[in-house]
């Protein structure tokens, strides 16, 4: 029999200690940006993480960039829309309580798009990276 | 109204600033990261720039 490899001997004493419930980090940290940090102790990170999401969302909205939709026809709409809803409670609220569209005549309009879909695009790495440090992958 | 440039470069420094943040743990290393995307993003847009420069501008764009 097959002498067992350093690392399969090594693999029981370095698996990762888990520092909290990874589906919960994951739902927090989509639902509001930098709420998975937060919930795992990660608090400055998680604030200047907030204030990252919040200030490429509050310029794409001043911009009047596009919160995407899908739109009939346009597959890549759905792409661009699950995109923005990265950014969590923001994007519905924004959609359904705000009524918030974006302007297509504003001279801003392609780079508000840019800054808003950019929000949701960053929450959803922070979702991920939630994720691991939630099962102690990362720091 | 914020220039295009502006906006670049604020769009290049949140991203920046996000992905140091978010790749990097020790100070050092973040700074280093930082730096090198911020520049990265705004001296790779006009480096683009001044490659487009010779090129006509076209007619504008319609509105939709």
């Amino acid at each position: 029999m097959a002498e067992p490899t350093r690392e399969a001997r090594a693999a029981p004493e370095e698996r990762p200690e888990p520092v909290g419930n990874p589906w919960v980090a994951a739902v927090v940290a989509w639902l509001v940006p930098g709420a998975g940090h937060w919930y795992l102790g990660r608090r400055g990170r998680a604030l200047a993480f907030l204030g990252l999401v919040a200030a490429s969302l509050a310029l794409g909205l001043a911009l009047h960039g596009n919160l995407y939709r899908p739109l009939p026809g346009q597959p890549l709409t759905y792409l661009a829309t699950l995109g923005c809803m990265g950014m969590g409670l923001p994007y519905f609220l924004l959609r359904y309580l705000a009524g918030y569209s974006g302007e297509v005549i504003a001279p801003g309009y392609e780079y508000g798009t840019a800054f808003i879909l950019t929000a949701g695009l960053m929450n959803l790495l922070l979702v991920l990276d939630a994720w691991d440090i939630a099962l102690g992958k990362k720091d | 109204m914020l220039s295009h440039f502006a906006l670049m470069v604020i769009y290049a420094l949140i991203v920046s600033l996000f992905f140091a943040l978010l790749w990097r743990r020790e100070r050092g290393a973040r700074v280093k990261l930082f730096l090198q995307m911020f520049i990265g993003m705004v001296g790779g847009g006009l480096a683009l720039a001044w490659l487009m420069y010779p090129f006509p501008p076209g007619p504008p764009a319609p509105i939709p």
